[in-house]
């Protein structure tokens, strides 16, 4: 199989890239039409399978799980899962060839063998979707030519789909359709009534391509989400330890920071996680950032690079050839890091403190946000999906560090995500040595020692614009406006 | 606040403690001598939880003095109980995740951090929550999480005792049991107990304290500082000793204020609901079961709602009340494996939930705490029109009008745009029934709708109960524990049994 998105022209490549619309809610008003009836057999019971099976459930639709027999002879999760749950579940020769849609929600890395698996048991003319397109545009797998082949992606975890959407509300959704694959020219409209399914209508739904998808959401999780958090953890704790921060202290001020700072891009993005600090600190932040970004830009091109290449997929595949050999390796790699070992101490640590103390960890995220949304945008794909794939999910993944470090952060994550972690991790480290070197306990552990928090007026003004006028402030203006239109009309 | 060491005397002087920006005690002088065990009492919203929970250490000492606070505290309270469900649900919340988490087991709960694990395990066996151990507790229903937090805090080997409403939500039994578990460590650690319902007051208590909303305290201070919006407070009232009886019974009259001549706002007649067939039963339940691997909660029910059929559903703990009441509501995914025809729909044949739910009215302790959106008070009645926790459609003046009557009945008009999540638990509890009745809908179901409210929101919604039950509009489904809150207008009972 060959890499899809290297097969085609650059016309068309830029074209797939750049899909991405914000739709409008009149665009839903058939709800679940196309879907009512039907019969929709999800492949594997996880995260999404589980809570997308019982919104769709929920919302009238007919749904059912096909498990691979191991699970279901074993009584795994999986199973326990489904039929606790009250769905019906059986084997891929039971249910699949009775199914007008069949939902792949199995690992990334299985969706080949589950994929070729599955396709010669589906019905003439029935439909596939997935929930992330790596298999189609990495893989390049190919479908027969008769069945139609969809995406809908909720833009969050598997538990908050269901939380959403149990609320009365749902969570912000990607759709697309391969355009190679919709025969009948249906895809669109069972992707909009599978959206409206599981409630992510009344969210947002951005209509776009499995191209600018993959290409976005793994540039995202490589860069800022995860390697940005991990890098960062490590170096700033190393630093704290030089600068003689008491070592409980230094953990948790990492451990638990991130989360805390980013908590304030959800409110007012990158402007609002700088308005928290002091004027002082928030020029010194803005420098810090701004060097970091100098430094850091050509790291994130050779990612986006890789990735648009196909080298990433590539190489990752090879090590799953491998037995995930590399993966597993740096896995134990990042367990013997001193952060990692260092239990956070028994200190109290108030909310502001963290911005207070932790400047330096502000200038990251703020600088990776930034690079990864502009890196994203240069290379063609469209402002709203760079936004979700940087600045709104990094207080998820920050979430996942304060529950029990860098390891649950990887353990949580998908392998995709996790080697792609890594791989920046390694570059970016020594990339940052010198920089480091310069960095003492005032930006992070201890805070800014300074008599008074004056700071020149022209100066004050011109980092403020700075931080306003940037790209991803006005894109997330608008997205998080439609969110909170949705979350509280009056 | 400096932590010593146990037996002290605590000492509260002219202390104004401040909860956030939401809630002031202001100028409280209290002293706690050792071997004295003490009730707090008073309106909703004074700030009664708040005392509690500034023994233990929670807020910030504005201006006077807090002394003698002991080290260990064993605190339980609806606010820490809700804190803890809230971080337990946030273990959910990793993003682009590959696996589920499955939630912290309950064993590891109560004897992670267990002082006394001998005492533990011989509560655990007592509260009934031996079969529970390996269960998630996030999957726990409200009583079973209560109880695992009692447990936490009496094998916690604590200086003090601070119990936030513990009888509430306990079935007869294990009250009876925590009662007399309470009254063999008197001479152990000194008690605070928080109580909405006087009647409930064990014997053991020697002191009273009555809190009221300190409004003139507000007044003047809004007046001062130029009309700004600030956090509602509260003042300790007065105390009074147990064996003094004539404060005694003062404050027990206080405490049963008669409500006044009261009517329900109208529905709003825009938002009509298909017509149901008044020949059909409201709920029809043939053979209901539910399970949770091997272990049956609810065996074989039969159970049918006719219209205009009042009906009182009791039974323990874990007898599976939730359970039945969610299968109505569509919120139990079992509703798909069993018999149930609901509002004419022959459940799972492609129906949503939204058109089930729509013919309900809803109030439960659990909606309480998904309640967790941060939305004016307002806004929560509104909510009621349409299902949603929060509300995600524009609603129309007439939505609003009825809203504010509503409000207005339950005293609460000056608060309308203040934020829900920042009222105090028994306010909360208010505007929910509120929500629930606000569309008079075909079935109100009221899962222990007094939960937390004082003696005379409790009247109040005893008497909007039955005010509802006599109309034409809507039969009610009335879950609790308490025989003495009985609505005379319930004539059908439904007692469950514990199964398993
Ligand atoms: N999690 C997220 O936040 C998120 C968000 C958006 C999109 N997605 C996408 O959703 C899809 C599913 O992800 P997930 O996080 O839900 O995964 P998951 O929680 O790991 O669940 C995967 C399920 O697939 C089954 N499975 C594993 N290997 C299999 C095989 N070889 N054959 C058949 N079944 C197999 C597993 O059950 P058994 O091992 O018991 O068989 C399990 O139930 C992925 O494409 C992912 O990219 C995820």
């Amino acid at each position: 199989m060959a890499n899809y998105f290297n097969t085609l022209p650059l016309r068309e490549q830029l074209a797939q890239l750049a899909k991405c619309r914000f739709m409008y809610s009149s665009e839903f008003a058939d709800g679940v039409d196309a879907l009512k009836g039907k019969k929709m057999v999800v492949i594997g019971c996880g995260a999404q399978g589980l809570n997308q099976g019982l919104n769709l459930r929920d919302s009238g639709l007919d749904v059912s799980y096909a498990l691979r027999p191991e699970a279901i002879e074993q009584k795994r999760q999986s199973w326990k899962n489904a039929s606790e749950n009250g769905f019906v579940v059986g084997t891929y020769e039971e249910l699949i060839p009775t199914a007008d849609v069949v939902l792949n929600l199995t690992p990334d890395k299985q969706h080949s063998s589950v994929v070729t698996a599955v396709m010669p048991l589906m019905k003439e003319g029935a439909c596939l979707s997935y929930s992330h397109g790596f298999n189609i545009v990495e893989e390049g797998m190919k479908v027969r030519e008769d069945l139609t082949v969809i995406m809908v992606a909720p833009k969050c975890p598997g538990s908050e789909v269901r939380a959403e959407y149990v609320r009365g509300f749902g969570v912000p959704t990607l759709i697309a359709v391969h355009e190679a694959n919709d025969p009948k020219g249906e895809g669109l409209a069972l992707a909009k009534a599978y959206a409206v399914g599981t409630g992510g209508h009344k969210a947002g739904v951005l209509m776009s391509s499995f191209i600018a998808e993959v290409k976005s959401d793994l540039m995202g999780e490589q860069t800022i989400l995860c390697g940005m958090l991990q890098t960062g953890s490590i170096l700033c704790f190393n630093k704290m330890i030089e600068e003689g921060v008491e070592p409980g202290y230094a953990s948790k001020l990492i451990q638990y920071g991130w989360e805390n700072i980013t908590e304030a891009l959800k409110y007012g993005g990158v402007t609002n996680m700088l308005d928290r600090l002091s004027n002082p600190a928030k020029i010194k932040a803005f420098d810090l950032a701004e060097e970091l970004k100098e430094i850091m830009r050509p790291l994130y091109n050779k990612h986006q690079d890789d990735i648009m290449s196909g080298h990433f997929s590539h190489t990752m595949m090879e090590d799953w050839a491998n037995d995930d050999a590399n993966l597993h390796k740096w896995r134990a790699e990042t367990a013997e890091t001193d952060f990692e070992k260092t239990p956070a101490g028994n200190v109290e640590i108030t909310e502001q403190e963290y911005f207070d103390n932790g400047i330096l960890m502000v200038a990251m995220v703020k600088a990776g946000v930034e690079l990864a949304f502009e890196t994203m945008t240069a290379a063609g794909i469209i402002a709203e999906s760079a936004y979700y794939e940087s600045l709104h999910e990094t207080p998820l993944i920050a979430n996942t560090i304060a529950r029990k470090k860098l390891y649950e952060m990887n353990a949580t994550i998908s392998d995709t995500a996790e080697y792609g972690c890594y791989l920046y991790n390694h570059a970016c480290v020594p990339l940052l040595a010198d920089f480091m070197k310069g960095i003492k306990s005032d930006v992070i552990g201890k805070g800014l020692d300074v008599d008074d928090n004056g700071v020149d007026n022209a100066r004050l003004i011109e980092v403020n614009d700075a931080l306003r006028a940037h790209p991803v402030e006005a894109v997330g203006a608008v997205l998080r406006g439609h969110m909170a239109d949705m979350k509280k009309i009056i | 606040m400096e932590p010593s060491s146990r037996l002290e005397r605590i000492q509260l002087n002219k202390a104004t403690i401040s909860f956030d920006d939401r809630f002031t005690l202001s100028e409280i002088d209290w002293i706690i001598e050792p071997h004295q065990h003490w009730v707090i009492t008073g309106t909703n919203g004074a700030g009664k939880s708040a005392l509690a929970a500034a023994l233990a250490g929670v807020g910030k000492i504005e201006a006077g003095t807090v002394q003698g606070l002991p080290k260990n505290v064993g605190l339980v309270s609806f606010e820490a109980q809700a804190e803890l469900i809230a971080k337990e649900l946030k273990k959910d919340d990793a993003d682009i995740m590959d696996v589920i988490s499955l939630g912290t087991p309950v064993s590891e709960m109560i004897f992670e951090q267990c002082q006394d694990p001998e005492l533990a395990s011989d509560l655990v066996e007592k509260f009934g929550l031996t079969k529970l151990l390996d269960r998630a507790f996030r999957k726990l229903s409200t009583g079973e999480t209560r109880k695992v937090m009692l447990i936490r805090a009496l094998s916690s080997k604590p200086d003090l005792l601070i119990l936030d409403e513990p009888f509430d939500g306990l079935d007869v039994d294990t009250l009876a049991m925590l009662q007399a578990h309470l009254a063999s460590i008197i001479d152990t650690v000194p008690m605070v107990l928080v109580l909405n319902r006087f009647d409930e007051m064990p014997d053991f208590i020697t002191h009273v304290a009555y809190l009221d909303k300190d409004r003139s305290d507000k007044e003047r201070l809004e007046k001062k500082r130029g009309d700004k919006k600030r956090g509602d407070s509260g003042r300790l009232a007065f105390t009074v000793e147990r064996q003094d009886e004539a404060a005694f019974n003062e404050l027990y009259q206080l405490l049963h204020l008669k409500t006044t001549d009261l009517s329900v706002p109208e529905a709003d007649p825009a938002t009509k609901l298909p017509a149901l067939d008044p020949s059909q039963p409201l709920v029809k339940l043939k053979q209901a079961t539910i399970q949770y691997g091997d272990t049956v909660i609810v065996d074989k029910l039969d159970w049918t709602i006719e219209q205009g059929q009042h009906w009182q559903l009791s039974g323990p703990n874990g007898s599976g009340k939730t359970g039945v009441l969610s299968l109505i509501t569509g919120d139990h995914p079992q509703c798909y494996t069993n018999d149930i025809f609901v509002f004419g729909f022959q459940r799972g044949n492609g129906e949503s939930i939204w058109q089930i739910k729509q013919f309900i009215g809803y109030v439960s302790t659990a909606l309480q705490w998904e309640y967790r959106v941060s939305t004016s008070c307002k806004n929560v009645i509104i909510s009621g029109f349409y299902d949603s926790i929060g509300v995600y459609t524009k609603s129309t003046d007439h939505q609003k009008k009825i809203a504010d009557q509503w409000l207005e009945l339950l005293g609460m008009q000056e608060r309308s745009d203040q934020p829900f999540n920042k009222l105090s638990y028994g306010d909360q509890r208010l505007l929910l029934i509120a929500r629930a009745m606000v569309k008079h809908p075909p079935l109100l179901i009221l899962d222990e709708p007094c939960l937390g409210l004082d003696d005379m929101n409790r009247q109040l919604v005893l008497a909007l109960i039955e005010k509802i039950c006599a109309g034409k509009e809507t039969t009610v489904l009335y879950v609790n524990h308490h025989t003495e809150d009985k609505i005379k207008e319930i004539d059908n009972h439904l007692a469950l049994e514990k199964n398993h």
